[in-house]
């Protein structure tokens, strides 16, 4: 019952969120709330004139290549005919002029009500036309908002502007009056599509489900050590998904610049050490959050075992299985597979979470520091409790 | 809360969901995409995988997916509620109703068109008398239209008419391309007012001054003028007013809103201007196939004239008879639209009140 009562909750919110969604796209954004009669809210994507402009120019092509591939089929067969009759030449010439015109008004209006929206530029471009309440367009607004397409396209400037030889034919047109209602209309309509009541959305053909993948075994590793007690909260959990999704494309500096806003409080509340690599601690906050499987599994920590990023330890001249397991006890199990420390790599164990042990996040870490790795490769003590 | 669990177990279906749009897409039925998507149970497939992802979608918070599975989500959905819920294919009958009910109604009705109607007719007529009298306004028709064009049309209209029947589907075409386009261009600026009035007050003082001219004493090929222009006079002459007066309409609901806000506005009178318009188109169409195939042959001038009267008798009929306010229009209207957004409202009183009582 409940649980009934928590569903019929959401779904009125989802209600009300939609309905304020109607009212008002949200500030800034180009994206726009459609309520399905199944009672959700999804979102579009709007398309602005940077996606149009090539559709246009692509129904352009198309609308000409159409009528010169047209045009030439008929005069083929009128030219065979009028050797029949002389009946024949006007009559494609009239043929011709007819489809010059319907081609030229009603492309777009065609395209649309028969192609669910789309003309072949838009489906080239991955744009398509809805009405505003996101209904498919009906013929109707499809033929107004086509129609209307040559307002749009107003003031027609003249060749004669650059070339005063050239008798003023005012026949380019600028598109200055449609640009300006798209800038200046929420949801980036021109004039046609205002008195339509049509607009255009981003209809993408091609994406796939992102799946951010963990390679990285310093991950886990690091996210068993995060608090049990610590609860990531819904806005914490959107802001590390959205760092996860991103951080591919920064810099390792930038991402531990982008990180360390985060990861500088975090790292006083987990008491860890403070040369841990920020992105390394958010996204090991990101795998406990989405991916780790429970919090009740031991993770397998594999030959990471031996080390711990927690600030008391940084001191410890040795072994570490004592205050760990007292520490967290249910997120270490299996401490009979962990390996004897030894001497030499309690001295280095600390570098292992520091950004400057691996040049890469991606790159797995070593398996065990080599002993020779302090003499080879200094900076990797930098920061360190040597 | 094992968001890779979840997912994983979801995806099967989200991508058969993908793979069913894609042949919607490109074939409009799922009939290709495996043996058991054809025909209805492929239908009832869609349809229950496209109820699935809306629930996704709606949960998608509650489980706290990350914000690009919910961008996936929301395309996904969006792609699949594009393929279920379709364009109507334009019903043949439609655009009968709406030329022959819905049409009359609003140019009975329409104060834009009675501007237009005015602002045409009377332009018109005042620069007809005003290129007529030599004596009172003389060079004014010469300055209007420039000498050249009128002594060329006086020109091409001294020999008798007859064009051989073979040019007249040519004629007529050329006629539907030049003056339907110039309505519907008239009809498209209408929504910045000023063009439109500027297109219409052009044609009418051309016109007017061009018979003002051939109305003068001792012009060579007057008569086979008037009696090219009398047969398609009524329905073009029409026609023009027509286009002008729907794109009026549809400058005034972006200018003049009626308490409405201004899209609302426009998207209104957007409604009401496209039964006229199509009026309009179509009797620029009947008028250049007069133009094209009556007025230019060797009828007797007595046909032309019949056909003249006939034709405006017609449009007098069309705008009174059909066009006189009637109530039972208003509920067999095909334009009787609701927004999607007046029924959501209408709805959660209900709503909130079961909730109440629960």
């Amino acid at each position: 019952m409940a649980s009934g009562g928590d569903n019929r909750g959401t779904a009125v919110d989802h209600f009300r969120f939609s309905i304020i969604c109607m009212a008002a796209v949200q500030p800034l954004d180009t994206t726009i709330a459609v309520v399905t009669p199944e009672n959700i809210a999804f979102e579009y994507q709007l398309a602005g004139p940077f996606r149009r402009l090539p559709a246009y120019l692509i129904d352009l092509a198309v609308r000409w290549g159409v009528i010169v591939a047209v045009g030439l089929a008929i005069l083929i067969i009128g030219g065979m005919l009028s050797a029949l009759s002389t009946f024949y030449g006007p009559l494609t010439f009239a043929f011709i002029v007819i489809l010059i015109f319907v081609i030229n008004w009603f492309y777009g209006t065609i395209g649309e009500a028969y192609f669910n929206g789309r003309t072949v530029g838009k489906w080239f471009c991955g744009i398509r036309v809805i009405e505003v309440d996101g209904r498919p367009v009906s013929p109707r607004s499809a033929l107004l908002r086509n129609l209307l397409r040559i307002a749009d396209l107003a003031p027609v400037a003249a060749i004669n502007t650059w070339d005063p030889d050239v008798p003023p034919i005012y026949f380019i047109p600028t598109g200055i009056i449609g640009l300006v209602t798209m800038m200046m209309t929420e949801r980036m309509q021109r004039l046609g599509d205002l008195a339509a009541g049509t607009m255009v959305v981003v209809d993408e053909r091609k994406w796939q489900l992102p799946i951010a993948k963990v390679d990285d075994a310093r991950v886990p590793a690091l996210a068993s050590y995060v608090p049990g007690d610590y609860l990531v909260t819904r806005k914490m959990a959107r802001t590390l998904a959205t760092y996860v999704e991103r951080r591919h494309f920064l810099t390792p500096p930038r991402r531990r610049e982008v990180a360390r806003n985060l990861s500088d409080p975090l790292i006083e509340r987990f008491e860890f050490r403070q040369d841990i690599d920020p992105d390394l601690l958010l996204y090991a906050l990101y795998y406990k959050t989405f991916l780790a499987d429970s919090m009740t599994e031991p993770a397998d920590l594999g030959p990471l075992a031996g080390y711990s990023p927690l600030a008391k330890d940084a001191d410890k001249p040795s072994g570490l299985a004592e205050p760990l397991q007292s520490e967290i006890p249910d997120e270490l199990g299996k401490p009979a597979q962990r390996q004897p420390v030894q001497r030499r790599q309690t001295t280095q164990r600390g570098d292992v979470w520091s950004h400057s042990s691996s040049s890469a996040a991606a790159n797995p870490p070593p398996p065990a520091p080599a002993p020779a790795a302090p003499t080879s490769d200094p900076p990797r003590t930098a920061g360190d409790g040597q | 809360m094992n968001v890779a669990k979840l997912l994983e177990k979801r995806r099967v279906d989200w991508t058969e969901l993908e793979r069913l749009c894609e042949a919607m897409e490109l074939r409009g039925s799922t009939d290709s995409v495996s043996p058991q998507h054809r025909g209805a149970s492929g239908v009832a497939r869609f349809s229950s995988l496209y109820r699935a992802a809306c629930a996704d979608l709606a949960l998608a918070d509650a489980y706290q997916l990350p914000p690009n599975t919910v961008t996936y989500l929301h395309r996904l959905v969006a792609r699949a509620h594009n393929q279920l819920y379709r364009t109507h294919t334009p019903a043949p009958g439609g655009w009968i109703r709406i030329l022959f009910q819905e049409a009359p109604q609003r140019i009975f009705n329409d104060g834009c068109v009675r501007v237009a109607t005015l602002v045409f007719f009377g332009l018109f007529a005042l620069s007809m008398v005003m290129g007529a009298s030599e004596a009172q306004f003389p060079g004014f028709a010469e300055r209007i239209c420039g000498t050249k064009m009128l002594e060329g049309t006086a020109e091409s209209f001294k020999e008798p008419l007859a064009v051989r029947p073979e040019e007249y589907t040519a004629r007529a075409a050329f006629y539907i391309r030049h003056n339907t386009g110039i309505g519907l261009q008239c009809f498209a600026y209408g929504i910045l007012l000023i063009p439109c009035l500027v297109t219409l007050a052009y044609n009418a003082i051309v016109l007017g001054a061009t018979f003002g001219y051939m109305s003068r004493d001792g012009i060579e090929g007057a008569d086979h003028f008037f009696e090219f222009v009398t047969a398609h006079g009524p329905f073009e002459l029409t026609a023009i007013a027509l286009s002008a007066g729907a794109g009026l309409r549809l400058g005034m609901g972006l200018f003049y809103t009626r308490g409405m806000s201004r899209v609302d506005s426009v998207r209104q009178s957007g409604r009401d201007a496209v039964p006229v318009m199509a009026a309009s188109a179509t009797m620029f169409v009947l008028a250049a196939f007069t133009e094209g195939f009556l007025s230019p042959s060797g009828a007797p001038y007595l046909i032309k004239v019949a056909w003249s009267i006939f034709s405006s008798g017609m449009i007098t009929l069309y705008f009174v008879v059909l066009g006189f306010p009637r109530n039972e229009s208003e509920r067999g209207s095909l334009v009787r639209t609701a927004r999607y957004a007046d029924l959501v409202d209408s709805r959660v009183p209900a709503d909130e009140g079961d909730r109440d009582a629960t």
